[in-house]
């Protein structure tokens, strides 16, 4: 019996947005006569944290304190249009929204403050909550003071909407699949790299060691960020080496209706998890970011195999790698079929052995 | 202060950590109806008797609903897309999936409301099952859906979704080798720890007020108006506080049901999955069978590829045709292959429908194609990391379906990776950039697939 | 039956068999323990019963009559958070929340009858609990900080010892 080492990595894309777009994202702004700002997005926050971030955008956007912005995407009376919360899509799409409502916002503010001030709109800028006079911060007014002013001597609602909609790319050739336009909003890249450890008597592989390279355009939030590698590594382990609705499959038998006969990851599957991020902007993004929220459990799964293969000599390319199918790979030891130039993995799982129909792998 | 790249704390923080934030099951709406669905026991059949008198002669029950309550019963929810309808909100005539849908009571307790469903007389006639996504295309495999086994709807009514680019032929032919693999990713379950759950209320205005879990509130919404024939102010979504999702909750698969049940028995209900109902009813992220095969030159470039994916549906086609169509563009993975033929189909199996799960489409083909180039690395003898980072996209490369890149960044990537693991690359690698391709990194057969980066 | 819970002692009308989980949330009105599995499973409804975690879900009422039940609305308030609380905040341990609860009573117990700095330990006791959003690591990098004796700025949210931020490429 020996347990086994090996090390494997996988360089992986992944697209924002939804595929093709035509996804709309919406956005309202108001400002309450003390200056606080309530922000209306109708995007669910899943846990990944949209409202924090939307939040984030508002404020930086706008120019005011974090903790002046009230978000509410509660209902879909008050708040407009979000398709959802899926293609990695929140950030960038929904966050554009509120980036772009909060700018139209802004330019209301500096267009009562440029009265009450006197200077030209073109002049002025927002910090921390102040209106103040590029080049004379002396020459200043409370963002707090100009919404006081336009409702009681103005009589406007500072307000602002945005819209982000990415048209939609058309397949303008079904035959090749050409697209019109990107389909996506901005692509993300990573590069991850697996250590483990193989136990040749029982099959059981232990990842030991994660390493992610993460290009996510702009953290907004870094911690968020880091939040959603974490929960992606953990998924994406859990997809390589542990869950299966059918464990059977294609059989629909034996499925686990409880934790425990599921195996959703736990704690002590934790592996040793180090990240790095580059931030890489995207073009069009809020701030230069582009998405994360599901790319971060795609390249554990090819990692872990590679390196499965390294520990052992053994490629299963069937998720999970179960102790099972480890244990009948050792004791199959199976080579690739050689024909002239050809090297043919995996024969007996193609459709062209199983299938007997007009659909083959030629 | 900057906010924007800023550590700036949960805006919903302190509620998760002193209890306080509000999920959907933790609204306490007085007088509510429990809400159970009597679900198919059967893989595959025809639905002979369905007699829900029983149920609703109980007392206690309040409300029973099958497809015959339905305004609009099928409505498919990507048909904005161009995708058509074909699953039944309520099973109507037969069932195809072991867990499906059949009718929904709304009782006075969860013990009645169970009692109730069991009270529904259900008979079954029995009909071949299909699994197997590879026989789906036998001449004797059982036909399950009304479309035949694999959808057919892509655009110009095609079987199949299609990738060609260049010319296919000509690159198997050059090829010094040819590696050949099959790739077959599991169906795995969302397992969010709160469970699909919905609350409607019937508001003395006509309006309903839906408490709902969904990832999707506009979406979902749109989804019980065209299924109930409604404006959309008949409706008021309220949630956008999810206790976890990864994709499961964009379904929908609560809210009309409840909705069908609050205007019917005139009351609140309320429909909280049990773990089990998750685990063996929720749709799951698809399986996929995948086969690769690519057309490569001795010294590691990667010519052509040759692929085909059966994605694995499940009972119906939800949102399928779009998981594959993402898939397909993307089944280059992060390098530049100039010629490519590549057949995808969506393939009917008598399995829970499967759906979007966090990386819809393109998880299955990173699993393929990585560990392709990682099979292709040890078979040409070829450093992995060099392999991939001379394939790599590049600024001015184009996709399989005809996007050029702008600025990918593939390259970098590799690159930190092989650092932190302390990987020595040859300086001609350390000192590669995502840069439009030049000398010995535009070989001939690249030439032809360069487009232009300002184009878009 | 009667029960103290956070300190206030509660008549319990429900039936004896009745889950303590229901209990809490249905009659009581104590929301934060979670059903989200009712198998014992996943740990989001566990909750303190004389000091010690239990899956309320499993736990008929009849068998706890007369115990102190602690939540985490007991431990700590937005105004007055309790260590771990201001842990899970600064660490941000939680993303969606819904297992929080029932992680922070289990964390809680740990800390009291255990409270090593000791990530396997940590991992350990609580290798019951199951989290689907952080992957944990933030959760034990919370508990580890509690155990250690850090003090915590909720104003800003820790930067992860296993992250680095290399900056643009560009």
């Amino acid at each position: 019996m020996a347990i086994h080492k090996g090390l494997g990595f996988s360089a992986i894309e992944y697209p924002t947005g939804m595929n093709q777009n035509g996804d709309p994202s919406q956005a309202w702004i108001k400002i309450k006569p003390d200056g606080r700002v309530d922000v209306f997005a109708g995007t669910s926050d899943i846990g990944n944290g949209s409202k924090t971030i939307q939040s984030q955008i508002v404020a930086e956007t706008l120019g005011v304190p974090y903790d002046w912005v009230t978000y509410d995407n509660s209902n879909t009376d008050s708040s407009p249009v979000c398709t959802g919360t899926f293609a990695s899509r929140a950030t960038f799409v929904a966050g554009m929204a509120v980036k772009k409502a909060a700018e139209k916002v802004r330019e209301r503010v500096l267009e009562i403050a440029s009265k009450e001030l006197e200077i030209d709109p073109a002049d002025l800028d927002i910090v921390d909550g102040e209106v103040i006079a590029k080049g004379s911060p002396q020459k200043k007014i409370n963002v707090a003071d100009v919404a006081a002013a336009a409702t009681w001597t103005y009589g406007e609602l500072l307000t602002g909407t945005g819209a982000q909609l990415k048209e939609y790319a058309a397949i303008v050739d079904p035959e090749s699949g050409r697209v019109d336009l990107p389909p996506h909003s901005a692509i993300s890249y990573a590069a991850c790299a697996a250590e483990v450890e193989v136990d040749d008597e029982t099959g059981e592989v232990t990842v030991t060691r994660l390493v992610s390279c993460y290009d996510v355009g702009r953290a907004i939030n870094p911690t968020l960020v880091e939040g959603q590698i974490e929960g992606g590594a953990i998924q994406g382990l859990g997809l390589g080496v542990l869950e299966n609705c059918y464990p059977y499959y294609p059989s629909v038998e034996h499925r686990g209706g409880q934790f425990g006969a599921y195996l959703a990851p736990g704690m002590e599957d934790l592996p040793q998890l180090e990240t790095l991020i580059i931030e890489n902007p995207s073009s069009d993004g809020p701030y230069g970011a582009k998405g994360i929220g599901e790319m971060a459990n795609n390249p554990q799964p090819p990692a872990i195999a590679s390196a499965v293969y390294d520990a052992v000599g053994v490629w299963v390319t069937e998720l999970p790698i179960t102790p099972e199918r480890i244990l009948r790979a050792l004791e199959a030891k199976a080579e690739p079929r050689r024909e002239g130039k050809l090297v043919a993995f995996d024969d007996e799982l193609s459709i062209n052995a199983v299938g007997s129909g007009s659909v083959r792998f030629e | 202060m900057k906010a924007v790249g800023a550590r700036l704390p949960r805006y919903d923080g302190i509620g998760h950590v002193t209890g306080r934030t509000v999920y959907v099951d933790d609204v306490r709406i007085p007088g509510s109806l429990w809400v159970k669905a009597l679900r198919s026991p059967s893989h595959n059949a025809k639905i002979v008797k369905l007699d829900t008198g029983p149920a609703e002669a109980m007392k206690g029950v309040h409300a029973v609903v099958t497809h015959k309550d339905v305004p609009l019963n099928v409505y498919g929810h990507l048909s904005a897309l161009g995708i058509p309808g074909d699953e039944p909100l309520l099973a109507e005539g037969d069932v195809r999936y072991q867990g499906q849908p059949i009718a929904v009571v709304a009782a006075e307790s969860e013990e009645l409301a169970s009692a109730a469903v069991e009270a529904i007389v259900l008979e079954l006639d029995e009909q071949p099952a299909l699994f197997d996504v590879r026989k789906a295309f036998d001449a004797d495999a059982p036909q399950i859906h009304q479309w035949g086994n694999w959808y057919p709807h892509f655009e110009a009514e095609m079987d199949r979704r299609q990738i060609r680019k260049g010319d296919i032929d000509a690159a198997f032919d050059q090829a010094d080798v040819i590696v050949q693999g099959v790739y077959r990713p599991a169906a795995i379950e969302h397992v969010p720890l709160e469970t699909q759950v919905c609350q409607v209320v019937p508001e003395p205005s006509g309006r309903l007020t839906i408490y709902s879990c969904t990832q999707a509130l506009y979406f979902s919404m749109g989804v019980v108006s065209a299924h109930l024939q409604q404006p959309l102010n008949r409706f008021k979504f309220v949630g956008g506080t999810v206790g976890g999702g990864f994709g499961g909750k964009v379904d929908t698969a609560t809210e009309t049901m409840c909705s069908l049940l609050a205007l019917k028995s005139g009351k609140p209900v309320r429909w909280r999955w049990t773990r089990e109902e998750e685990f063996l009813c929720s749709s799951t992220r698809a399986p996929w069978h995948m086969e690769i095969a690519d057309a490569l030159t001795k010294d590691g470039w990667i010519l052509g590829r040759k692929m085909l994916t059966l994605h694995d549906s499940g009972a119906y086609a939800r949102f399928s045709p779009y998981g594959l169509t993402k898939h397909s563009f993307h089944h280059t993975g992060a390098y530049t292959i100039p010629n490519l033929h590549f057949d995808g189909y969506v393939v009917f199996t008598n399995r829970v429908p499967t759906t979007a799960m966090r990386g819809f489409g393109v998880t299955s083909v990173s699993f393929a194609t990585e560990t392709h180039m990682s099979r292709v690395a040890h078979v040409l003898g070829i450093d992995p990391f060099e392999l991939r980072l001379k394939n790599a996209n590049r600024i001015g490369d184009t996709s399989p379906n005809g996007v050029t890149y702008t600025d990918p960044s593939t390259v970098p990537t590799i690159q930190a990776i092989a650092e932190s693991l302390g990987h020595e690359l040859p300086g001609e690698y350390r000192a590669m950039t995502p840069g439009k391709r030049e000398g010995d990194l535009l070989p001939e057969h690249l030439v032809g697939q360069l487009g232009n980066p300002e184009a878009h | 039956m009667k029960l103290t819970v956070n300190g206030i002692e509660r008549e319990v009308e429900s039936a004896p068999l009745t889950p303590l989980l229901f209990v809490l949330r249905d009659e009581l009105e104590v929301e934060s323990p979670k059903a989200g599995c009712q198998q014992g499973g996943c740990g989001a409804c566990t909750v303190l019963v004389d000091g010690e975690p239990r899956r309320s879900c499993l736990t008929p009422v009849a068998a706890v009559d007369g115990a102190q039940i602690t939540t985490v609305e007991g431990l700590g308030s937005p105004e007055n958070l309790a260590p771990l609380q201001q842990a899970f905040t600064h660490h941000y341990a939680a993303q969606c929340g819904f297992c929080t609860a029932g992680m922070i009573m289990a964390a809680q117990a740990y800390l009291d009858n255990w409270g090593a700095e000791d990530r396997e330990m940590i991992q350990t006791a609580l290798a019951g609990h199951v989290c689907r959003c952080t992957g944990y690591v933030k959760i034990v990098d919370a508990i580890a900080a509690v155990a250690r004796g850090d003090s915590f700025d909720i104003t800003i949210t820790a930067e992860s010892h296993d992250t680095t931020n290399v900056g643009g490429t560009q």
